[in-house]
């Protein structure tokens, strides 16, 4: 072994601290082989989004150059935290790539804040696309000046939409808003695409996003982009600083890859290179530059840095929008959170139980279940109200508008139901005779799941469905292992090699794979 | 006559080896997810986009688009046979159909589920052949405030569907919108009711809650009742229903797809509340109503013929606008997109090719769902007749890795298990399970809207537009009438 280290290694291994010396040997093991198996590129949305296409077209544009397999994993969920928790999770070795974009930044400043970002190797940012106000030539105004002096005449009116609230697109909207000294309602709807029907539909003035959704179709009219120079694919639309403002040529959307903070040098050149060499690409150049979007090769240290300045970007925005908010304002907001909230929950739970067993010993007692369950609704109730209290303020309906909305409802609709349970004892039960075997049966459940994690998916659900059809009385042992292995073969095939999905192997069994 | 030149354009696209296989290879994987509970339409669609990188754009989106339609009624069958709706919408099949099954007449019910479904399918493709241009454009005026109107009024047709036990039918109902608010807030942005568990940014998923509220509460209830030794029905001779059985749900199939296609139109609203809408419609109308949860024909109808044909409904903005009218029609434009082509009405002029051929395989693929359904009904009916000590463990097997595989988490599966005996208890006790998954559903469309009208036009929107306040006044009529029909068939029976 030792005759394979380079020099340098060697003069690592003589310095003195043992921890150092054993790093640097699995680095170099890491570095002969990387990658010497697949790597995963987590896209944060499902299949079919911008972000999954640029991971796949970068899968397949690589396979000319490295000796590697990628394969994409879909891990939606909260905006990236949940691809990023994976990411996380997984040890720094270079084998999970997160594929991503400035969104995820507003995001993990507003869940996890600063930590998240850090969490995080920025590698490389690997194209950009300017942002742009869109609008529509069926709307009475769609010029960018017309719409600039509308809301300075009127202040608060107009109806600009787009993607989620603290989003890249919001948070674009308001710098602009903030350079014209003007400002508007901010409609945001679950995706972009949602807003511009919205747009069509003529319930907004303006709709902020990329230059590529007014493509298709002839009534969207690219107002104004965030450009130095007009974009070669979109001649006719003009840049904000024809439109007389000098600030607002560098608003972009970005999108590229990041590795796990932590993770060896030497991955992270091999990526580096890769990455050069796929944006040099011809094919990879002409796929994006059709649809206007510049590609481009940023490195690790420039990327960091706009890292960073999207971060303060975004804590600003964020915070002047409440969307973070720092301090909480309603009366009843110390109690929905933290140990007080904690204490209550417990403190009604207790009255609950006890009122339970009150009525168990009464003669209200077969009454005792319906009762439970309407003291759960209202103990949910009263747990979402209180916590209602600690979601910001803001605009004319705020976030604890429609949860307090439902829970007005179902408060007394509740009561309702208890006092008509009280009045009418001998109400119906469909309750059965054996509560015992559902009961094992969840024990059973339970202990699966639990088992599923060390073992596997697919000798767990074996031994499950084996023991859950002798639980339940089956005789014929040649028919349960036939079905038995029959599912786990169909699974297997089905699921885990077709659609991908990532049953887990288990801790036990994870290296054999 | 240049549409109807187009479509024969479309057709010949169509009619050849390839197209045809790729036809049956759809739609057999769309049964198959559908049937099974986690995988739904968008689900299948999207697991899916992937393999179709490799095809022609025109091949690409026929596999892509069968799939979304056996996908929607390979769903009903769990709901038949198992009481587990594959997906969202055949919560109301299964309404009827699974009562059906319990008094031995599966196939009936799968009979008019498939020929439903088709009809459905066919009336919406026909109308988004020939209308979707002005329709799209209505469509675009939906105004926020419209939106809350219509999913207030999906919301009171839990009214009729609680019957008696209306109160516990709202509670339901109203816990459902409950959770359905656990997450980030999609207007603000902030995080409610999270906890500060990571896991519960994005809320508890439908398609878990539905496998447990469903499937996992039905087995824990038949467990209780120790009701395992018998099968469901007997292998024995099965009653299909008759030419003439069909021809009397004429009515209810064809009102069920227009109303499909229509509500399937709105981006968003889709197959669900179209189906729940329906369903309240037909019971409304029918002549005999109280066979309505029961094992009603006419229900099975009503909710299959609207699910079915909402997914022509949905691909009206899509084609037409290149807006997405559902979570599958979402996946599709990614899929064009990877193929360099812009949903949106340049498409009709750029790649008639593309959707002449779409069209036209709309409605070969319905035909085919029929005969492939016809066939497989006899198969899939054979589910009934598994013995339950042997068919249980395989629903929880199913049901585990099927709520995992929504998201690839494993929060999912410990969800789906404590909706499961969640929906147990609460069926102890006579509470419908069905309004929570309404609520679910619904509970987004309803905030969001709800906030963005105000926002737009004030706490009055909702009542100074007229589309909207006449919505409400109907919802206001759906709410009331049952409950004072309810009131007046007491007072009847204690006389």
């Amino acid at each position: 072994m030792n005759n394979d280290l380079t020099s340098t290694q060697k003069m690592v291994i003589k310095s003195t601290l043992k921890f150092r010396i054993l790093f640097f040997l699995l680095f170099g093991i890491v570095f002969a082989g990387f990658p010497d198996k697949p790597i995963k590129i987590v896209v944060y949305t499902g299949p079919g989004g911008l972000i999954d296409i640029t991971a796949r077209k970068f899968a397949s544009v690589s396979d000319k150059y490295v000796d590697a397999t990628f394969v994409v994993e879909n891990k939606p969920g909260a905006g990236g935290i949940v691809a990023l928790k994976k990411v996380l999770q997984a040890p720094e070795d270079g084998y999970n790539l997160y594929a991503c974009t400035k969104s995820n930044i507003a995001k993990f400043i507003q869940v996890g804040g600063r930590d998240y970002v850090n969490a995080l190797h920025w590698t490389a940012m690997l194209m950009a696309d300017p942002e742009c106000v869109l609008t529509n030539v069926e709307n009475d105004i769609f010029e960018w000046n017309d719409i600039v002096n509308d809301a300075l005449q009127n202040p608060g009116e107009q109806n600009w939409v787009g993607p989620a609230a603290g989003g890249l697109d919001h948070v674009t909207a308001m710098k602009i808003w903030d350079e014209y000294g003007m400002y508007a309602k901010w409609i945001p709807y679950k995706s972009g695409g949602k807003a511009i029907a919205a747009l069509l539909g003529e319930q907004g003035v303006a709709y902020v996003g990329n230059p590529r959704d007014a493509l298709g179709n002839p009534d969207l009219y690219i107002a104004a982009v965030s450009s130095d120079e007009r974009l070669e694919a979109f001649p006719n639309a003009p840049t904000f600083a024809e439109l007389g403002t000098t600030t607002l040529n560098n608003e972009y959307m970005w999108r590229g890859f990041a590795l796990k903070a932590g993770t060896p040098p030497d991955v992270i050149e091999w990526y580096t290179n890769l990455f050069q060499q796929v944006t040099a690409d011809p094919d990879w150049k002409e796929f994006w530059e059709k649809g206007g979007i510049d590609v481009e090769f940023i490195g690790g240290d420039e990327f960091t840095d706009i890292v960073k300045q999207d971060v303060e970007t975004f804590e600003y925005y964020l915070t002047k929008s409440e969307i973070i908010s720092t301090s909480s304002n309603n009366g009843l907001s110390k109690y929905g959170e933290g140990t007080p909230l904690l204490i209550l929950t417990i403190g009604l739970i207790t009255v609950i139980g006890l009122a339970g067993y009150l009525i168990y010993k009464s003669s209200f007692s077969n009454t005792f279940g319906r009762i439970m369950v309407i003291g759960f609704f209202l103990l949910i109730s009263i747990v979402f109200y209180l916590q209602s209290f600690i979601f910001p303020v803001s605009g004319e309906v705020g976030p604890a508008v429609v949860p307090r909305l439902w829970i007005f409802a179902l408060v007394p609709l509740s009561l309702l139901l208890l006092v008509k349970t009280l009045r009418n004892k001998e109400g119906v039960e469909h309750a059965g005779p054996r509560v015992d075997i559902v009961l094992t049966f969840i024990g059973f459940l339970v202990v699966y799941l639990l088992v599923m994690n060390y073992v596997g998916y697919f000798l767990s659900t074996f031994v499950f469905m084996i023991t859950g059809m002798i639980y339940l009385g089956y005789k014929n042992i040649k028919v349960m292992l036939i079905t038995s292995a029959t599912w786990i073969v169909f699974s297997y095939i089905i699921f885990y090699k077709i659609l991908f999905v990532p049953l887990p192997l288990g801790k036990w069994f994870e290296r054999l794979f | 006559m240049e549409l109807l030149s187009n479509l024969g354009d479309g057709l010949s696209y169509v009619i050849g080896v390839v197209p045809i296989l790729t036809i049956i290879l759809g739609v057999t994987m769309g049964i198959i997810a559908g049937a099974t509970p986690g995988l739904s339409p968008s689900m299948g669609v999207a697991l899916l986009v992937p393999f179709t990188y490799a095809m022609t754009p025109t091949l690409a989106l026929i596999l892509l688009v069968a799939i979304y339609i056996a996908a929607n009624y390979g769903g009903s069958i769990t709901a038949v046979t198992i009481n587990a709706p594959g997906t969202p919408s055949s919560v109301v099949t299964s309404f009827d159909g699974y009562p059906l099954t319990k008094k031995g007449k599966p196939g009936m019910a799968l009979g008019v589920s498939l020929v439903a479904s088709t009809i459905g399918g066919i009336v919406g493709t026909l109308i988004l052949i020939f209308f979707s241009g002005p329709l799209a454009r209505v469509a675009l005026k939906f105004h926020p405030a419209e939106y809350f109107a219509l999913a207030i009024f999906g919301l009171t047709t839990v009214a009729s569907l609680g019957g008696k036990n209306w109160i516990k039918a709202f509670i339901a109902a109203m816990f459902g919108l409950l959770i359905n608010t656990i997450g980030i807030d999609p207007i603000s942005g902030v995080s409610r009711f999270t906890f500060g568990l990571s896991f519960l940014y994005d809320g508890f998923a439908l398609i878990p809650a539905l496998i447990g509220l469903f499937a996992l509460s039905e087995i824990f209830k038949q467990l209780e009742n120790g009701k395992f030794d018998s099968k469901a029905a007997d292998s024995g001779k099965q009653e299909w229903p008759t030419f003439l059985e069909y021809w009397k749900l004429k009515l209810t199939i064809l009102r069920s797809s227009f109303i499909g296609t229509i509500i399937g139109i709105f981006p968003g609203a889709g197959a669900t509340i179209a189906a729940f809408i329906s369903y309240d419609l037909t019971k409304k109308m029918s002549k005999s109503p109280e066979e309505f949860g029961k094992g009603s024909m006419e229900g099975v109808a009503a909710a299959e013929g609207a699910n079915s044909s909402s997914v022509g409904g949905a691909l009206i903005p899509l084609l037409t606008l290149g807006i997405p009218g559902s979570a599958s029609t979402a996946v599709l434009i990614g899929a064009l997109m990877i193929h360099d082509l812009t949903p949106g009405p340049q498409l009709f002029i750029s790649s008639p090719d593309i959707i002449y051929g779409l069209l036209a395989s709309l409605l070969l693929a319905n035909i085919i769902l029929l005969a492939l359904g016809f066939f497989g009904s006899r198969l899939w009916i054979k589910v009934t007749t598994i013995p339950k000590r042997i068919l249980f463990p395989i629903i929880f097997a199913v049901s585990i890795i099927g709520s995992f595989a929504v998201r690839n988490s494993f929060f999912d599966v410990i969800a789906c298990l404590g909706f499961g005996v969640f929906g147990w208890i609460l069926r102890r006790y006579n509470y419908p399970v069905a309004p929570i998954v309404l609520g679910m559903v619904l509970g987004n469309i309803a905030e969001t809207n709800f906030i963005r009208a105000v926002m737009m036009g004030g706490w009055t929107v909702f009542f100074t537009r007229p589309a909207s306040l006449i919505m409400l006044l109907v919802a206001l009529a759906s709410f009331s009438v049952p409950l004072i029909q309810a009131r007046k068939e007491k007072r009847r029976t204690t006389k």
